[in-house]
């Protein structure tokens, strides 16, 4: 686990960005974190950073939203689905896809999302408002990697 | 008789004109999953090429899965909204059964396996005998680990496998089952809608033809138990 701490909604999206740009087709990002703690800002920031210019907003009620940059981006939001509903969807043609999947709220589909993935989870600091504490959790080899080029590119 | 056969449950999106039993034509293709955009025309130019309108055909079919949910959905969509605007009859056929097809005439077992994700596998086991009525099921439909399929695979002849999951499972079959696995050449592993029709024209001469509003997809998923076992496996 590796943390990081943002001190604005803007280095948030920023940091975001970076890993955006990063990412190859075929990665999974899970998002945890209570409600406002800017999931969909995070989210956003890596819209940005696969060269996506549309506005990204939350797919709270659509379950996904999908976005074409340099690679596509299926943002799926699974707060009111368990895991046979995402199946139904075609969701895992979206995690087995040629694109980039983020998903805020996966608690619910754990057991339908591939064993290699990146959780971020993103947490209130305890000390000051404005904080984020953003933990980053690979699993997988490939993901390790992922996150030693990121953390060492935002340094 | 004539029958349209499509089958669009995985990467292939193929379709296929059989009359009295012979094929007479074929279009498969196997680049990327754009099956909505892809199907119609390819159904289009088939019946063109054949000199053929939607209305001379009088059996729809469709391989109704399991196999990816999208795919299934407008394979399946096509067939109803053709055959309810024709008044026609449909014939749904499961897609391993189809794959089984591919094999016929093999005289062993024939196991077609579907990646179902997470070294899953969508499959069945058929018998092939040399004799007119070809294949037939000798198991239920499956959604099964692959180590839980190869451990409980008949070992008293030979087993030909084929489907999609090939590709991934054909080493890890080898080294467990020796000389009884068989894995034929690639241009036979994947899904054809001749052999969805010819297994449509076996049922349509029997007259097990149903409504088109009666088709239903087959949808399998595995067990929550068979997806923690898969991440168990591989941790």
């Amino acid at each position: 686990m590796y943390e990081i701490i943002t001190k604005s909604e803007n280095e948030t999206r920023a940091i975001a960005e970076k890993l955006g740009s990063m990412l190859s087709a075929g990665d999974i990002l899970c998002i945890f974190g209570n409600l406002g703690t800017g999931k969909t800002v995070f989210a956003s920031g890596v819209s940005k950073g696969l060269g996506i210019a549309e506005h990204i907003s939350s797919p709270t009620f659509t379950i996904v939203n999908e976005y074409m940059g340099k690679l596509p981006l299926y943002h799926f939001h699974a707060y009111r689905i368990n895991s046979n509903e995402f199946l139904d969807i075609g969701g895992d043609e979206y995690i087995y896809g040629e694109g980039v999947t983020l998903i805020e709220w996966p608690e619910n589909i754990t057991d339908v999302l591939p064993p290699e993935k990146l959780e971020i989870h993103i947490d209130y600091d305890s000390e000051v408002i404005e904080n984020r504490k953003i933990s980053l959790n690979p699993l997988g080899h490939k993901y390790e990697k992922l996150t030693q080029n990121f953390l060492e590119e935002i340094k | 008789m004539k029958i349209l056969a499509i089958d669009s449950s995985g990467a292939v999106a193929s379709v296929a004109v059989i009359e009295d039993g012979i094929v007479t034509g074929e279009y498969s293709i196997n680049n990327k999953l754009t099956h909505s955009q892809k199907l119609m025309p390819m159904i289009d130019q088939l019946l063109k090429s054949l000199d053929l309108k939607p209305c001379d055909i009088d059996v729809f079919g469709c391989a109704i899965g399991p196999g990816s949910f999208t795919g299934l959905r407008i394979g399946i969509s096509i067939v109803k909204g053709m055959a309810q605007a024709l008044d026609k009859p449909v014939v749904g056929i499961p897609t391993l059964d189809g794959l089984a097809w591919n094999l016929s005439g093999f005289l062993g077992y024939i196991c077609p396996i579907i990646d179902a994700r997470n070294d899953n596998v969508y499959t069945g086991i058929y018998s092939s005998e040399a004799s007119e009525s070809g294949i037939s099921l000798k198991s239920e439909y499956k959604a099964i680990h692959i180590k839980e399929l190869i451990e409980t695979l008949p070992n008293d002849k030979p087993i030909a496998f084929v489907g999609d999951a090939v590709f991934k499972f054909k080493e890890l079959l080898r080294e467990n089952l020796g000389g009884l696995c068989f894995i034929p050449s690639t241009h036979l592993l994947l899904q054809k809608a001749s052999s969805v029709g010819y297994a449509c024209h076996l049922l349509a001469s029997t007259g097990k033809l149903v409504s088109a509003y009666s088709l239903t997809p087959l949808y399998l998923r595995t067990s929550q138990a068979e997806r923690m076992q898969g991440r168990i496996l591989i941790f």
